[in-house]
Parts: structure tokens; sequence; C-alpha cells
């Protein structure tokens, strides 16, 4: 091996600092913000980058750690970060901490309409150190240096006034006019003073007024107390609930275990709609398979056949619905598919009449047709670039054989092509059964899972496949999202899909030897 | 030596990230508040030396964005929304009230109540708006005052062969369909008595709700009303001039007139209710607003910002003349209410309710339009429809 040259050796040091200096810098920012769990990957990542481009032991796995960093940060992390939202009761009324709403609560307060009011003026020192001096309309007048206020006397010796008798310093502090004022408001507001028994909060440009705390938190005995009512709140599964069962809004995250997870395999309504749903998402994948890979392969047929002429420019045309992306064809077929304005249905009026007033997008049967339809015109092109790729490496001598044998055509397809094809396309259109399944594009953009189900328990609509059947309930769910569930159906879905690829690898291996055995 | 510097580094980039302590402002505004805020905002900064930034993002993704942002700390002081999103956004602890007490008889009332929750108000509307029945004046020359008296025109001149429709309307689309189901006695949800929403009271099964509804299902059989209809269908009709009433808001005015249609606006007609009353439809009043964000650093600058320089009358102008949405502002209102279609709207307005701004509206939604899918596709009939719509609602809340 030749050893590296000063030059590269000093870039590679040179950008290894950079690298550093920006991971010293995240670290920094992230540990102020409290985000360990991505403080210690960020940290950890950056100590084995750097030990293996400087260990030469290491140097196998320079090519290797990129791939491993993109497959923890772009598969492993949503999974386990999905997982564990699946564990939590995350949800619309529930998307802060517990010590967010804690802070929240304990800073509501409430403003007496016959409270004190007071308008205020602010003095600051070189140190930035705030004083505040407030006066009622009788003109007496309160001083704060720390956060409490106590009276201050007209004539006391610290006070500075100007010609016009107008305050201008309090001892080293002076007065803010102007945009001064703006810089400190909002320091400013988070304070809240005393007077005496009572709580002076800002409540505008230049006025305080008397405050009551509504809410205080007991640490020890983890119950939130509303002052005013004497009422105790327990933590109730993230809200805030006292024991007549009000609550106090908003709720905020916890751990629920498993309770995602045995709401939707015990609740009956969520059950038979996964059923239903669960169903048809088979037969969608099955269907679309199926059909496209017919279509592709006898396109691919035609087009292997040396007499026709002009097969590029068949091939070149037929490419086409792959190469427009499935959200514009999706949108211009729904378009032809309208059921009142639509061209298709036009077609079909003046062929049929009245009869030909297919309602596509609204009855169940028409819309899955519509559906798989679209869907096999999207991917036959794929399937037709695979099949002839495939059909380029059957000898074309095993045909001729077959031919002397007297094989007619039909069993030539059956006999040799198919079982020779599929040796090498079988994992391919496992594949796209796997990717179909999850084809959420199509769905959403053509039918958003309507028409509707009579009697449905969640929004899951005729031709709502898993996917968008779960987009439905994380984002159109009872009060908003329910993430949370959504995110155990979500990792239901993803031990459906693993097992579909374990079967798949074992596939794989079967046909390999079976190619083996030809 | 290294690890020395690298230590000095870091400290000296925390030193300049603590520095930055000036306050700022940060706006979300959609594409119509931007400019306007922007242009306001440059003599809120002449004044108080403060900063605003006002950041363009489209209307319907404010509210995600927000929902994600507002708990890191990274969202807005305030935000431009609909006053139907405070229920969601108050239960996540986003908002926070404002103080408009000296200053609520200026506004429409209907918009104040939009903006209520709880009792406390969490946003200072600009702008409210409601549909009303819009005619091209070629097809339908006079509109029609009842609504026995809109379905004769549209039996008259609906001619499905040749694509013109006497009236069209979005569905299944419950927003549009509500004025049909409100005139009788239909609601969504009900009050308590301290004037708050109760989302175990749905009246998506009352008795009005239930005449609209079969009103709905006659029309559709008896061909005087498309079924299955989208915006681009919708759209496609009238602007072509094919169509001859429709029920729509403000926001189709512009392009009617751009594609030539001579249309004029009208009230909603009236209905005959089962009990030989006179039902007056009562559409969803949409209002935007200001908001509140309960995490901003800087309320009290916001909030002067928002009440002394969003709230008046020549913002409110400023943003009319981008976006026909009737102002909120009463003084404001009757400065372009000279604009007959602006009046009409305003004057449906009167009757509109504000849609529901309760977190629980967001499973009402489905539920109906389902319903009226189900209706429409004449797969069930409208009593089953709405009873199955209303038990489907109230036990996914949760009611008993």
């Amino acid at each position: 091996m030749k050893r590296p040259g000063l030059a590269s050796t000093l870039v590679k040091i040179v950008l290894l600092c950079l690298l550093d200096a920006v991971a010293v810098w995240g670290v920094i920012i992230l540990g102020s913000r409290g985000s360990y769990a991505l403080l210690g990957f960020l940290a950890v990542g950056t100590l084995l980058l750097n030990f293996v481009s400087l260990s030469k032991r290491a140097y196998p796995l320079r090519y290797l750690l990129p791939g491993l960093i993109f497959l923890f940060g772009m598969v492993v992390y949503p999974i386990v970060y999905t997982v564990y939202i699946s564990t939590t009761n995350t949800q619309t009324g529930h998307i802060l901490t517990k010590d967010q709403v804690v802070t929240q609560l304990e800073s509501r307060t409430y403003q007496p309409p016959d409270g004190l009011h007071f308008a205020s003026t602010v003095f600051q020192d070189e140190d930035g150190q705030l004083v505040v001096i407030l006066s009622d309309d009788a003109g007496a007048m309160l001083v704060a240096e720390e956060l409490e206020f106590l009276p201050l006397a007209a004539d006391d010796p610290r006070l500075e006034r100007d010609g016009e008798g107008r305050i201008v310093a309090v001892g080293d502090h002076v007065l803010l006019e102007g945009l001064a004022v703006f810089s400190v408001l909002s320091e400013l507001e988070t304070r809240r003073y005393t007077y005496g028994t009572t709580y002076l909060q800002l409540s505008g440009i230049e006025e305080f007024r008397e405050v009551v705390p509504l809410y205080a938190f007991d640490e020890g005995r983890n119950v939130l107390v509303d002052l005013r009512s004497g009422v105790e709140y327990t933590p109730v599964e993230g809200t805030f609930t006292a024991p007549d069962g009000s609550v106090v809004e908003p709720g905020f995250r916890v751990n629920v275990g498993a309770r995602n997870y045995t709401d939707i395999l015990s609740d009956e309504g969520i059950r038979s709609d996964f059923v239903r749903v669960f169903t048809w998402t088979i037969i969608w994948a099955l269907l679309s398979v199926v059909f496209s890979f017919a279509l592709g392969l006898g396109l691919a047929m035609l087009l292997n056949d040396p007499y026709i002429r002009g097969r590029f420019f068949y091939r070149s045309v037929l490419i086409v619905p792959y190469a427009i992306p499935a959200f514009i064809s999706a949108l211009v077929w729904l378009g032809l598919f309208n059921t009142e304005a639509g061209a298709i249905n036009r077609i079909l009026q003046d062929l049929f009449g009245a009869a030909g007033k297919v309602p596509w997008l609204q009855d169940p049967i028409w819309a899955k047709a519509m559906l798989i339809f679209v869907n096999t015109w999207l991917t036959f092109p794929y399937m037709m670039i695979i099949s002839l790729g495939a059909l380029q490496s059957i000898p074309g001598g095993i045909y001729e054989a077959a031919r002397i044998d007297g094989a007619n055509g039909f069993q030539r397809l059956t006999r040799i092509t198919l079982p020779l094809l599929l040796v090498s396309t079988a994992p391919l259109l496992i594949g796209s059964f796997a990717f179909t399944f999850n084809n959420f594009t199509v769905v959403f953009l053509m039918t958003g899972g309507r028409p509707p189900v009579l009697g449905a328990a969640t929004p899951a609509g005729a031709t709502d496949i898993l996917i968008s059947w779960t987009y439905r309930i994380a984002f159109q769910g009872v009060r908003g999202n329910q993430l949370a569930l959504a995110s155990a159906i979500a990792v239901i879905i993803f031990v459906i899909i693993a097992t579909i690829s374990a079967i798949n690898f074992r596939f794989t291996k079967a046909l390999e030897e079976v190619h083996r055995g030809v | 030596m290294k690890r020395i510097t690298i230590a000095l580094l870091g400290l000296l980039l925390l030193a300049g990230l603590t520095a930055v302590a000036q306050p700022k402002l940060t706006i979300w505004a959609d594409d119509v508040g931007t400019p306007v805020f922007r242009d306001i905002a440059a003599g809120f900064t002449a004044v108080t030396g403060v900063e605003v930034e006002v950041v363009e993002i489209a209307f319907s993704d404010i509210r995600g964005q927000f929902n994600t942002a507002a708990p890191t700390g990274e969202g807005p002081d305030l935000l431009v929304g609909a006053h139907d999103w405070v229920g969601e956004l108050v239960v996540n602890g986003l908002l926070d009230p404002i103080d408009l007490s000296a200053r609520i008889d200026e506004f429409n009332p209907v918009a104040i109540d939009g903006f209520s929750y709880g009792g406390l108000l969490y946003g200072v509307p600009y702008g409210v708006e409601n549909v009303a029945l819009l005619y091209n004046k070629d097809l339908v020359p006079t509109p029609p005052a009842t609504w026995d008296e809109l379905m004769q025109i549209a039996r008259d001149i609906t001619d499905v062969e040749a694509g013109v429709y006497g009236y069209i309307v979005q569905n299944p689309d419950p927003f549009h369909w509500f004025p049909m189901l409100s005139a009788c006695g239909g609601y969504i949800f009900g009050k308590n008595e301290d004037g708050s929403l109760n989302p175990c009271d749905v009246g998506l099964n009352d008795p009005g709700a239930v005449f609209g509804a079969i009103l709905f299902d006659e029309m559709i059989e008896e061909g005087i009303l498309a079924n299955g209809v989208d915006w681009d269908t919708m759209t496609g009709v009238m602007f072509s001039g094919n169509g001859g009433m429709v029920i729509s808001g403000p926001w189709l005015i512009g392009s009617l007139r751009d594609a030539g249609i001579n249309y004029g606006v009208a009230p909603i007609p009236s209905f005959s209710c089962d009990d030989g009353t006179v039902g007056i439809a009562r559409p969803f009043a949409g209002v935007r607003g200001v908001m509140l964000n309960s995490f901003s650093k800087n309320k009290t600058i916001a909030t002067e910002f928002l009440l002394k320089y969003i709230a008046t009358e020549e913002t409110a102008l400023e943003l009319f003349a981008l976006d026909p949405r009737p102002p909120a502002l009463l003084s404001a209102f009757d400065q372009v209410k000279s604009d007959p279609d602006v009046a009409t709207f305003g004057e449906v307005g009167q009757n509109a309710i504000p849609m529901p701004n309760i977190a629980e509206m967001s499973s009402v939604w489905g539920a109906w339009s389902d319903a009226q899918a189900l209706i429409g596709n004449q797969e069930t009939d409208p009593v089953m429809a709405l009873i199955q719509a209303t038990n489907q609602i109230l036990e996914a809340i949760g009611c008993e």
C-alpha cells in the first residue's frame, strides 16, 4: 500500500478539524436545548468518524461508515422514533411536556376587575439592572429594585428630578425613554413582583396591574392546585384531572405502554375496519401487480419479436407513463374519470346512453376498478422493462428445440418463457407488491379513500389502503391528530411488510436453487 | 492544545448566541397578510426600535407548522389563522388570550364569537366570510327568493346532455351543505348554559337537518342537482357560462369576473319548513384573524403591535384591497359596503354562525361528508345516513 502524501494528509486533517468544530458547536447548541439523545448521537458519531479516519486498523470501515450513517439516520432512527411515539399518548391536546404545561399553568393569572393598577417607569444602570417605579392615580409611588415593590417617598434622596419635576434617575439607574423602553419589556413581562400580599405584573407598555395566580404545582405530592377554589388536580394519563372529572387543559405527553396496540386489537370497531382495509390492501396490491405484469410481459414479448418494425419507437412511447410523475398522471386520470364532466363518461354516454354514466368515484366497486386501472397504467412500463431484459437472457435454442418437439405457442409460453422469466423477475414482483401495498400517492390523490362505508367506526373508506387509513387517523382524528394511534398502526404495517420481505428472501434463495438446477 | 482551542471556539460561539437579546417580533402570515404587515411593520420599527420579521407561509400550512414549531420555541410571536383552529391550538397549549374588552364593540360580533373559546378571546379578527347565492344573469335573470323557485329554475334550464346546470354546488362538501340543514333548525354542536359549545350535543339528526337532507336527496333523485361535484367541476361549469346558480363565497367572485360571467350575488333562498315556518339559511362564517403564541418571549410588544397596528381601520382596508373578505372591523366594513356584492355577503352574514371552533369539530367533517356522499350516491336514505353520522361522531368524541 502506498503511503499517503503530505498534501492529502493535511487536507484530511483540515477537513476533520472543520467537521469536529461544527460537531462541537452542535453539541453546545443541543446541550443548551436539552436534546440529550441527539447530543449523544452526534458525539458518538463524531468520535467514531475521528477514530475511523485516523486509525489504520479501521481502514475497511471507511467504506462502510457512510452507508451505516445513512442507514441509521434514515431507516433505524425513524423506526425507533415511530415505535416510541406509539407507546405514548401523543395527539391533539397532548403535545407538550409536563414541565412545559406546569410552567404555562403556573404563569396563568387573573386580573381582578377592581385590582390595583399603576403607570410604570423603568430605570436601568450600566450593568443592565432594572428598577421600576409605579405611581397610581393619586400620585402615591412604589419602587422595586428586586422582585418586591415598596412604598417610595416623593422626597427620597435617591431620586433625581429634572426641571419639570420628572424623575430622571434613581441612584445609578437612568430613566429609559423612547425606543429604550421596548428593549426591556420582554424581560420585564416575565417577572412577577410582590407588593404586600398581592402580585403585580407588567400589563402593557407602561402599566402594571395586580394579578392573581390561578394555579400552583406541588412538586412533592404531584398535584396541581387551583388557587381560587382549592380543587386539587392529579395527573391522569397526561391530563390534570379533578376528583369530579373536570380537567385543566392543556394535557401533556406521557408513556402509556402498549395501550394503543391493545386499543387496536380489542376495539370491535377499529378491528373490523382494520380487517376490511387490510383485505382490500392485499387485493389492491395483488391485482395491480398481476395486471401490470401481464400487460408489461405481453408488450415485452411483442416488442421482442424481430419482425415488428419501429420497435425503438414503440418502446419509447410505452415508457412514457413511467416517466411522468405519478402524482401528475393520477390527477389527470382523476379529471378523465370525473362522473359529471369526465371524458371517459362522455364517451361511454355517447356509446351506451344514460347507462354509460358510470359512478367512478361514488360506487365502491367502480372506484376500486378505477384505482387498479390507473395503477396498472402507471406501473406496466416498469414490468415491460424488466421483462424485456429477462427475455433476452433466455437462450433462443430452447425455443427452437421446443418447436421441433412440436410445442405450440401457448406451451412455449407456459413451459419455457414463464418459468425461466420468473427466476429473475419474481423477487422484483414481490418488491413491487410491497411497494404497491404502501402506494399512498395514487389512492390519496384519486379517491382519498372514498367513497365512504356506512357504519365505519374510524375514517376508513371503501378504497382506503392501510397507509392512507393510517394517514386519515393520524391527521383527521377525533380532535385533530392522533399521532400515537397512527404510529401503532404504522408499526403493525411495518411488521407485515417485514414478513413479506423475509418471505421474499426465502423465495429468492429457492429460485436461485431452481436456476442452478437448470 | 487542540482541545483548548476547540473549547475556546465553542465558548465564543455561545457568547455570540446569548448576546442577541434585542427583542424582535416574528409574524407568520399568508400571501395576503405578508405585504400588508411588512408595510405597517416599518412604522412600528420606527417608533419602537423593534424589528419585525414577516414570514410568508401558505395559509393551509401555517396551522401544521405552528403546531410543530411552537412547543420547541421556534414559532412566531403572532400568526395569521382561521378561527376554527382556535380549539385545537388552545387544547395544545399554544395560544394566549388577548384582552380586547375595551374595543369589543368595534368588531362584528360573529367574528368575536368565532375567536372566543372558554370565555376568552384568542385572536383579533380582521375578515369574515360566508357563502351566498351567486348566479349567472344570462341564464337566471332574477334570483329566486325561495328554494321552491330555485328548484323550478333548475328544472327549467338543466340540460345534462348539453352540460348546462341550473343549480350546482360542491358536494359532498358539508361547508356548502350547511345552509340547507341549518335553515329549519339543524346545528352541529348545541350550546351549554354559559354559551360554550357542547361536543356531546350533536344536532345533525335534528328534524331540521333531516329536512334539508331529504331535500338534497330529492333534488339528486330528480336529476336537478349533480352528485359528486368537486371544486374543479363546479368552477368549470360556472366559468364556461353553463351554470345558472351556485352557493359559494367571495373567493369565487374574482375568477367569475375574469371569466367574463355576468354574475350577481343574492341572499340564499328561504325554505318552507315542515312546521310551516319560513326557514332562513344560516351559513357558516369563517373568520380570519391574528393570534398570539403562548411561547412568545415578547408578548407585551406583540400585543402592542397587534392592537395598535394590525387592528386598525387602515390595515383592515389594505387587507380588503388585496382580498375582498368583508372586514371584521365595523368602521372598515361601513367604508366598503357600497360595493353591492360585499353588502349582500354582509347581509347573509348577519344570519351566519361561526364554524364551531372546538377541536372536536375535526371528527365531524369526515363523518358528515361521508353522510352526504352516501345520500348523494343514493346508497342510504337521508334519515339513516344522518343518524349514523351522528352516532359515529358521538362515539369518536367519547360521549355516552
